[in-house]
């Protein structure tokens, strides 16, 4: 790997300890595992890494030897393989025997040897120059066809070879670190084989280096050492060579998927049951998603391109065994990986979830493109296809929440009112909800997409003046939605003006939500004109209905003539007195949250009751019958401050929010 | 949008049309008199008929293969489980439309909703099971590559050698290593157990060389074997037997008064578990042996009560009965072709066994008999498990998407 691939990869390994690693041992673990990507690589060099960064430190725990060995050092690597001597020309049986035989005493050393072969390259060497000899010898009597005898024997020996360099593959995969032999005083000869693994190899309490993040996931991590590589394709290239490609296809896959199961393992990764991710609660399930979507991009983006590399590298020029062994190396990994995609999508369509589903689209939607030279070949389409249908299968699921959303709106019940007709939990939850389902607005138009119409067709004709992309024509229709059981809500007051007191709080804070996020851009001018006009005749409609009685008592029909005798007008000021009283009493509990309505409103009020009242006055006053013993209980200025004080209820409505359908959520507090 | 080209497929309408094409799609092929009643009557006769198809002909109770009465597949074999899964589409079509239909009359009170949902959460506990088969149908693929070899060595042109017959005795000690592993997690003895025995005896090659010796160590801790199995996608803990129980769990017929979706609901519990007993029955998968007692069997419905009760009962008394067969008894799977492979294999292994170094005459002939019906065998999975796979995918899909779309709720028709 190049230099700076390897600063990649330790930026990413670090990065990925930082971003994964919630505690000490599981980042000591992530750790390892990629530390045992390359013995003596990784490892050596974060170790390295951190002999630099706390240099006065190291001297006692050893480090001298890291700081020393910051250079990866070559492991002695086996000459390049001899090509396959030309077989003897000479077709002598004899001769052919002869080397059948010497054959045999050769390789009966090898076969028989009780410790690794590749452990000693020279060794390794001469077993395969002997192996090649064997493949020519056996190709050659095969041809001849004439002494069936020696080539039973020779092909005899032939699957005995095989079966040892079998062993041998296997054991260079799984463990490349035992086979060659530890660069001197370097990093693996302070580690005993076995314990690998062991949580106390004495570097668990010592700070982990953490580096400046990367996203950049553009890493191939090279799970075996160049030496070990070019070990295993010689090997693989006589067992192709010798038609034991399958055996060998097997063997690989066989040894590979211990690590790629551990490695999935050690990120947090777990399979989890359809089921029981059906009855996870939210909290745990969302922590398993927090968890999913890193080790999601970790898995598809490093681990299995790396395993793509390793495999087409041991099996350069051997297709198609290196993609029969790819499949079966990971797939299981793979359909777990996706498998907890669709167990998501089909638990549950809470509206609080959508956020989270739509991390776990996008990260595997950002993927699929890179997948393609990952899974060429027509083995691996067949996951390809996998990890398309559980984006689909995601897709459909945000969809389906936020229909969830929709229907959950529409059934809310009208039960309790919120006092003062202030605004309702819902009309929040929803607003906020939509806001932030705004963030993802690409996203979720891209999910909406071709599917206009699907939701109440008939109901909600496409309005040209309306933005038309799909996302908005769904949330102008949960709009409506929300507008109608909203209505339907309003209907609990018994006191007419205090429903409209309730649309207008509602209908304010929706615009207020809107024109202060991109649902502005979504829902556009014309959906706002109308919702301002809504707005405005609610308020009319309260002003009417809550003063109206207000307003005939003060009607004195007109200047002028004196049509009214005193006495009436006296009647008519004590019952204003009387109704002004019994508004305020009541009216005083209402509330109308935004201060700016609230004024105008009030304004509204003022004007034409003050200017109503001072006119009753003035008659009054000017009537000498009414005049000698008049009584002004409110001066006009009372009256106004009177008005003034309406609507006050802000702080007790607050608290006091009614019953919470979907106010109670993760949601509520999020926003 | 930067990411879109995968978009075309994947909300294309027809993956996610709230259930609108399968209504316009009624109405157009069938001119319904309308109502109820008509509706079961036709939904509970094309359950019948599927369900119908799937029976073997004249059933013989021991001995050779082809008894194939509706499609001429032998019951559990690959063809017959793709056509199991087929109809079980089918019903599950057949279902959905009968939902909304009633809905659009509006023929559905909030009791019918809720057996709606309740056969939806009875169907997302067979997701596992579909996962499990999928993984299970993928380890007899493993199988068969390893027989395939055994087999195909010992065919090849000119006569069998001791190399050859070294390589096929290791590629069936291989498959031997797996058989064991596999039924041990299903939970039997068996055929496999035979072969782990036989493994020792005969095909014991020098497997203690210090190569693995000095590993054995450092890997037993999650391998106790060369080729051990682990690929389950599914947990190891997860049970198929505990999954069945739960998929049919308060499963009992409605009583005679109980109209509406009360019958359909029951037929669909009904299928979907006979479904997924059928797969667990067929192939390997976690504590399988378990599952194939006859007693998880949800309570029957009354042979006259429905129209489908009679061909699902007998669906059900045969592989009741095949499971119980001395000979598939402790088989890794009940599958028809797993069973050939399972005795092709130790026929092969007998006959290699047998056969004195060099082979003359009828211990040859005897040899390549064995490995021609192997090779068969393993030509017959190769065609037959790829599809089945999909197919146990499709069904996956169908259940998950019928979730994702909210068709187990009336949301769409409100208004």
């Amino acid at each position: 790997m190049a230099e700076d691939g390897e600063e990649k990869l330790l930026a990413t390994v670090q990065h990925i300890v930082k971003t994964l690693g919630r505690t000490d041992t599981m980042t000591e673990d992530i750790l390892k595992v990629f530390s045992n990507y390359d013995g003596r690589l990784s490892l050596d060099k974060l170790y390295a890494t951190r002999a630099a960064a706390a240099a006065a430190a190291v001297a006692a725990a050893g480090g001298a030897g890291a700081g020393e060995h910051s250079v990866p050092a070559s492991p002695p690597m086996p000459p390049p393989p001899a090509v396959p001597p030309a077989v003897a020309a000479m077709p002598a049986v004899t001769s052919l025997e002869r080397t059948v035989r010497t054959l045999d005493r050769q390789i009966s050393q090898f076969v028989t040897m009780d410790r690794l072969i590749w452990a000693d390259s020279a060794d390794a060497d001469a077993f395969l120059e002997a192996v090649d000899d064997l493949i020519g010898t056996v190709q050659e009597l095969d041809a001849a066809g004439t002494n069936r005898g020696l080539l039973d024997r020779a092909d005899e020996l032939l699957s005995r070879c095989m079966a040892r360099l079998e062993d041998e593959f296997r054991a260079l995969i799984e463990r490349p670190d035992d086979v060659a032999p530890p660069a001197p005083g370097g990093f693996a000869s302070d580690e005993s084989e076995e314990e690998d693994y062991d949580a106390d190899d004495g570097y668990g309490d010592e700070p982990i280096p953490i580096a400046k993040p990367v996203s950049d996931f553009d890493v191939v991590i090279d799970a075996l050492p160049p030496g070990s590589v070019s070990d295993v394709h010689q090997i693989a290239r006589r067992m192709v060579d010798a038609g034991f490609g399958r055996e060998c296809a097997e063997a690989y896959a066989a040894a590979r998927r211990g690590f790629i199961d551990e490695s999935v393992a050690r990120l947090g990764i777990h399979a989890r049951t359809i089921d029981e991710v059906h009855s996870l609660p939210w909290e745990e399930l969302e922590f398993d998603i927090a968890r999913w979507i890193p080790a999601f991009k970790m898995v598809f983006r490093i681990l299995i391109p790396s395993e793509r590399r390793l495999c087409d590298r041991v099996f350069d020029g051997l297709a198609p065994y290196g993609d029969l062994a790819f499949v079966a190396a990971v797939r299981t990994q793979v359909l777990q990986l996706i498998s907890f995609g669709d167990a998501v999508s089909a638990a549950s369509r809470a509206p609080e979830r959508l956020f989270r589903v739509i991390d776990m689209y996008e990260a595997v939607r950002d993927l699929l493109p890179d997948l393609d030279p990952v899974f060429a070949d027509p083995y691996s389409a067949a996951l390809r296809a996998e990890v398309s249908a559980v984006c689909n299968t995601l897709g459909s699921s945000i969809k389906g929440i936020f229909m969830e959303l929709e229907n959950l709106i529409r059934r809310d019940p009208a039960r309790v009112s919120v006092p003062g007709g202030g605004i309702h939990p819902i009309t929040r939850y929803v607003m906020n909800y939509l806001r932030a389902a705004c963030g993802s607005r690409q996203t979720l138009e891209e999910v909406m997409e071709g599917d206009l119409g699907a939701v109440g067709g008939a109901a909600i004709a496409v309005d040209p003046d309306r933005p038309t992309s799909s996302l908005a024509v769904h949330i102008a229709w949960i709009m409506d939605v929300l507008h109608k059981n909203l209505e339907t809500k309003s209907k609990i007051y018994r006191d007419p003006p205090l429903a409209s007191i309730f649309l207008m709080n509602n209908g304010k804070y929706i615009i207020h939500k809107v024109n202060d996020s991109e649902l502005g851009v979504l829902l556009g001018d014309e959906w706002m004109k109308q919702m301002m006009s809504r707005v405005r005749r609610w308020s009319l409609e309260y002003q009417r209905g809550a003063w109206a009685k207000v307003m005939s008592v003060l009607q004195t029909g007109g200047p002028g003539i004196g049509s009214l005798p005193a006495k009436a007008l006296l009647q008519k000021l004590r019952m204003f007195n009387g109704y002004l009283e019994e508004i305020c009493a009541i009216q005083s509990e209402w509330v109308i949250a935004d201060e700016q309505l609230r004024e105008d409103v009030r304004a509204a009020i003022t004007d034409s009751v003050k200017s109503a009242y001072m006119g009753l006055i003035s008659r009054l006053k000017s009537s000498p019958e009414a005049a000698q013993d008049l009584f002004i209980k409110h001066s006009p200025e009372d009256v106004e401050a009177r008005i003034q004080h309406l609507f006050e209820g802000v702080s007790k409505i607050e608290v006091s929010g009614g019953k919470m359908l979907l106010g109670e959520t993760v949601w509520s507090s999020q926003i | 949008m930067p990411v879109t080209e995968h978009q075309g497929s994947s909300s294309s309408p027809s993956t996610f049309s709230f259930g609108r094409s399968l209504l316009s799609l009624r109405r157009d092929h069938v001119a319904m008199p309308s109502g109820e009643e008509a509706d079961l009557e036709a939904f509970q006769r094309h359950f019948a008929a599927s369900l119908g198809e799937l029976l073997p002909g004249e059933v013989e109770g021991g001995g050779g293969g082809g008894g194939g009465g509706g499609g001429g597949e032998e019951i559990l074999s690959v063809a017959w489980i793709r056509r199991l899964l087929e109809a079980f589409i089918l019903c599950q079509e057949e279902f959905r439309v009968f939902v909304a239909q009633a809905r659009r009359r509006g023929a559905l009170p909030a009791a019918g909703e809720k057996l709606v949902v309740e056969f939806h959460e009875r169907a997302v506990k067979a997701l596992d099971v579909c996962n499990a088969a999928r993984d299970g149908v993928d380890q007899v693929r493993r199988w068969e590559r390893l027989a395939d070899i055994a087999a195909s060595v010992l065919l090849a042109p000119g006569e069998i050698h001791e190399g050859q017959l070294r390589r096929a005795r290791k590629a069936l000690s291989d498959l031997s290593v797996l058989l064991v592993d596999d039924t041990a997690a299903s939970g039997s003895g068996g055929v496999a157990s035979f072969l782990a025995s036989h493994r020792n005896r005969s095909f014991g090659r020098a497997r203690a060389s210090p190569s693995r010796a000095s590993f054995a160590g450092a890997t037993s801790a999650t391998s106790s074997s060369h080729f051990r199995s682990l690929s389950w996608s599914v947990s190891r803990a997860w049970s198929a037997s505990r999954q069945l129980q739960a998929i049919g769990a308060g499963l009992a017929a409605p009583r005679a008064h109980e109209a509406g979706l009360a019958a359909p609901v029951y037929a669909m519990g009904c299928v979907l578990h006979l479904v997924a007993w059928a797969l667990v029955a067929a192939v390997p998968c976690p504590d399988r042996s378990t599952a194939l007692q006859a007693h998880h069997l949800p309570a029957a419905p009354a042979r006259a009560a429905f129209p489908w009760a009679p061909p699902l009962l007998t669906l059900q008394e045969r592989l009741a009965e095949e499971g119980k067969r001395k000979d598939r008894r402790n088989s890794c799977g009940l599958l028809k072709e797993i069973h050939v492979l399972e005795k092709s294999t130790q026929k092969l292994t007998d006959a290699i066994d047998a056969a004195p170094i060099p082979l003359f005459g009828d211990r040859e002939a005897d040899v390549r008999e064995a490995a021609a019906e192997l090779a068969a065998v393993c030509a017959a999975m190769r065609d037959g498990l790829e599809p089945l796979e999909r197919q146990v995918r499709e069904v996956f899909h169908r259940i998950v998407r019928s979730r994702v779309e909210g068709l187990d709720s009336s949301m769409h028709n409100a208004d």
